[in-house]
């Protein structure tokens, strides 16, 4: 009787070490981003994030959710062997405006919890990410604000003005 | 004019100098002047539409100089009548000071009588107001021709093929300029 409840209380305490061999212990990534530019040849904005996650307890092939924007995505293995991942999102220009924007990982584990609360209306602020990889994304450029033949219409024009009030000057009586 | 010279006898020299003075036939030398001026800003528009509009200059080689041609005549048309109407009013303009200044150039000839100093006013008046004219003219009419040309071709015509845009464009700019030319205000 003594040894079953010893072993009970052996369970309780070690056990959450065996399960937490699950979930990613010391997260480090090496990441690297790709954000539009330029709005002339795109009608949305891109965010491509390609990360290379490394787990001190050398877990492999998670499935990982990440949340760019507020909007939860699932994370594509792009090579198992070197524990490589991609997520990319996509939106309107104006909807993505210049700035500095946050994309949260979560493992299974923390994306049932943020599910959760996401249901239940509350928010996903408190629950805190595997790991965070900060974007900055300096703005699409629209192109000139004005264009180059604008500017050459309004100097012809200019010097067309001159040239016609010398005119009616001359052409004056007095 | 002939039978009205016919019926007259001949006329002065002084008269007919005056007449030439003020007529719409130009010398030479203005005429080179605006001819030279009249290539130059017709042959612009073969920039814009090889560089901008990315003609090949050789496939529309027959286009552009015909274009250039047409325009150059018209541009110099365009020069010609502006002058006509500008001569006059700049001769009127510049009457007083042209007159002050040769009187005090010609004040310590003594040997010069009151009609020689006349007719060299006449002649001077006449000169500045060739010369004032004639630059005006080409100023106003390029400055004139390139707003036209750059606003049909950018802006009416932008959609257009560039062999068309150019026929078009370059057609509106140097008739307009033409037509614009012949109102006497």
């Amino acid at each position: 009787m003594a040894t079953t409840g010893l072993s009970i209380i052996v369970i309780t305490l070690f056990a959450p070490l065996f399960v937490a061999g699950d979930s990613c212990v010391g997260p480090s990534v090496q990441s690297k981003y790709y954000v539009t530019r330029e709005a002339a040849a795109s009608v949305d904005t891109v965010f491509i994030v390609e990360f290379q996650l490394t787990c001190k307890n050398g877990l492999k092939n998670m499935n990982l959710y990440a949340d760019v924007n507020g909007k939860l995505l699932p994370v594509t293995k792009t090579d198992d062997s070197k524990n490589k991942y991609q997520v990319s999102y996509s939106d309107e220009n104006k909807n993505l405006p210049a700035g500095h924007y946050d994309v949260r990982f979560y493992d299974e584990e923390g994306y049932a919890i943020l599910r959760k609360a996401q249901r239940s209306g509350e928010t996903n602020d408190s629950i805190k990410p595997l790991f965070t990889i900060p974007i900055n994304h300096p703005g699409v450029w629209k192109g000139p604000i004005v264009q180059s033949e604008f500017i050459a219409v309004v100097v012809a024009i200019l010097v067309w003005y001159v040239a016609h009030s010398a005119k009616s000057h001359l052409q004056s009586d007095k | 004019m002939a039978t009205k010279s016919g019926k007259q006898k001949n006329l002065t020299k002084e008269e007919e100098l005056l007449l030439q003075d003020f007529s719409r036939n130009v010398s030479t030398k203005s005429s080179a002047l605006f001819y030279g001026n009249a290539l130059i800003v017709s042959a612009i528009p073969i920039w814009l539409f090889w560089r901008i509009h990315q003609m090949d200059l050789y496939q529309s080689g027959i286009i552009f100089v015909i274009g250039t041609i047409i325009s150059t005549y018209l541009v110099s048309f365009a020069y010609k009548n502006v002058k006509f109407v500008l001569k006059h009013k700049v001769a009127q303009k510049r009457e007083e000071a042209v007159s002050r200044e040769m009187m005090k150039k010609l004040a310590d000839d003594k040997k010069m009588n009151k009609k020689e100093k006349d007719e060299r006013i006449l002649w001077k008046k006449n000169e500045v107001a060739d010369y004032e004219a004639t630059t005006f003219a080409i100023f106003y009419n390029n400055a004139l021709y390139l707003v036209l040309l750059i606003i049909a071709s950018f802006y009416i015509l932008k959609n257009f093929n560039p062999n068309i845009n150019y026929i078009l464009s370059v057609g509106t700019a140097c008739g307009l300029l033409a037509l614009f030319s012949t109102s006497t205000k």
